[in-house]
């Protein structure tokens, strides 16, 4: 139950949400899936003094452009992503990066572009406040950060768990941008500003509209790996999220994406280990070797109870596995 | 104690807002009800108190354990974090809707065979995910079986009985009913 009242305005298209978001300056949100928003607002995080439902407009399905891109509409739901033949065969690893989110509701009712318009997350901030805390923390305007109490007032390190952000970037994609200036299109990596307070660059009235997948080059292939306790139900404790792309010898390395999230207030792109994948020969010594060095890179925030160094033993290892899962797959017969 | 009470105070975005209550129709269980609701008011309130459906149950509230789950427009979905107004003019089905007057439904049978049902807490939205599941697939595999399960939290941990009766009710044989 929400404990506040609020309004609830039904937008008929992306154009009338924006007006309403721009006429209430910040004080109203947009609902799409509602499975973020919705708990946040329960726990008082957010209190909005209106709700602009998106939920009357129908979204379009994926489809393929002329250039070879894909494009994806930010309200698609992400059961229809997961379930998507367009998806599952041209960009397998976005559709087992949305299968792996939360559980079948979850994925029913939340939508893309509300999966990377998550709020960070942080064991503290995600509970009822008069629970056990007296004072808010520095995310709820207050003057304290529970669990990094040297942390200064402009630092929160609460951690971005999207399981499909690191995907998207991995495959380079792009996100449309509708603004009250019209639309625009940014990488999805410069999506995110890197603070835990405010973890996206988007305006009071900017919404997602689609996201556009690149047609992916020759010699591409992927591996994608959540690491979680239980397996399902849960936010990652790193996702992991790579795109390859082999020479045509079959052996060496012409290019690497590697992004890991959930361990930072934004997905991490490893720009240096992917430098130390380009142009050598992908054997099983040099995988442990960057994927030991990567998990340094990563530094990744100790988290809903997990330490730093659980955090990196973990990248490390299923760093190396998911590369290896990747060169497999390029070499295997059906791919 | 003075600090958390003028936070409150400062807090208190809301009291100023004033929303408005609005009269919205539900189709639950093939019959149309007409409900009063605020904004803030979740789905699975509105089916407990309103319509006075209480086989669905309200138990995380927080969109974690799957109690609350609901078949919107055929898709499972979690009443404690879907607002009311959200599903103006929808198709709803609860639990109750799932047994043909005093005939239960297959899977219903199937949890009373496999003695799936503990305490019952979980057992409606259980068995609403179940039949969401085989509606869209009906011959899942025990693994299919866990991935559709695995929102829906059952703290007497008797999750095997669980699958073993889904699998019984979409009739694929290998299961014996233990309860007859």
């Amino acid at each position: 139950m929400i404990l506040f009242d609020f309004d609830y305005e039904r937008a008929a298209t992306l154009e009338d949400a924006v007006a309403i978001l721009a006429r209430l300056q910040g004080e109203a949100r947009a609902l799409a899936g509602g499975t973020d928003l919705l708990p946040s607002m329960r726990m008082e995080n957010i209190k909005p003094r209106l709700l602009v439902s998106l939920g009357a407009i129908e979204p379009n399905e994926p489809e393929m452009l002329a250039d070879g891109s894909i494009r994806i509409d930010a309200l698609s739901r992400l059961a229809s992503l997961e379930n998507s033949s367009l998806l599952r065969d041209k960009v397998p690893m976005l559709a087992e990066s949305a299968h792996v989110v939360g559980s079948n509701q979850i994925r029913q009712m939340g939508t893309l572009g509300g999966n990377l318009c998550q709020e960070t997350r942080c064991m503290q901030l995600d509970q009822k406040h008069d629970y056990q805390f007296v004072a808010p923390c520095f995310k709820r305007g207050g003057d304290c950060c529970y669990p990094f109490p040297r942390n200064k007032r402009d630092i929160c390190w609460s951690v971005y768990m999207s399981d499909i952000a690191p995907a998207l970037i991995a495959l380079d994609a792009e996100v449309e941008i509708l603004g009250e200036a019209g639309r625009r299109r940014i990488h999805v990596e410069e999506l995110f500003t890197g603070n835990g307070l405010k973890p996206l660059k988007l305006g009071q009235a900017e919404l997602l509209r689609a996201v556009f997948i690149p047609q992916r080059p020759r010699g591409y292939t992927w591996g994608f790996h959540k690491s979680t306790v239980r397996g399902g139900l849960e936010f990652g404790m790193a996702v992991i999220a790579v795109a390859l792309q082999i020479a045509e010898d079959g052996m060496t390395c012409a290019d690497a994406r590697i992004v890991i999230g959930a361990v930072r207030e934004a997905p991490v792109r490893l720009a240096a280990a992917e430098r130390s994948l380009k142009g050598v020969v992908l054997d099983e010594k040099r995988l442990a070797q960057v994927a030991a060095e990567a998990s340094r890179e990563a530094n990744p925030l100790p988290h809903h109870g997990f330490t730093k160094r659980h955090l990196m033993d973990n990248i490390r290892v299923y760093l190396r596995r998911t590369m290896a899962q990747a060169i497999g797959r390029a070499r295997s017969p059906e791919r | 104690m003075g600090i958390a009470l003028s936070d409150l105070a400062k807090g208190g975005v809301a009291a100023k807002t004033k929303s408005r209550t609005r009269l919205i129709s539900l189709c639950v269980n093939g019959e149309w009800h007409e409900v009063a609701v605020k904004p803030r008011d979740m789905l699975v309130d509105v089916i407990r108190d309103a319509i006075g459906l209480t086989g669905t149950k309200a138990s995380c509230e927080s969109g974690i354990c799957g109690a609350c789950t609901v078949l919107v427009e055929d898709r499972p979905v979690l009443g404690c974090i879907t607002l009311a107004v959200e599903c103006e003019g929808k198709q709803v089905q609860t639990v109750e809707g799932l047994a043909d007057g005093e005939k239960l439904s297959g899977i219903q049978e199937a949890f009373l065979d496999q003695g799936a049902v503990q305490c019952g807490f979980c057992t409606s939205g259980m068995l609403m995910s179940a039949t969401a599941l085989l509606r869209r697939n009906p011959k899942p595999s025990r693994q299919d079986i866990n991935k559709a399960l695995e929102g829906n939290l059952c703290r007497c941990t008797g999750y095997n009985s669980i699958v073993d009766a889904v699998l019984q009710a979409s009739a694929q044989g290998g299961v014996k009913a233990v309860m007859k």
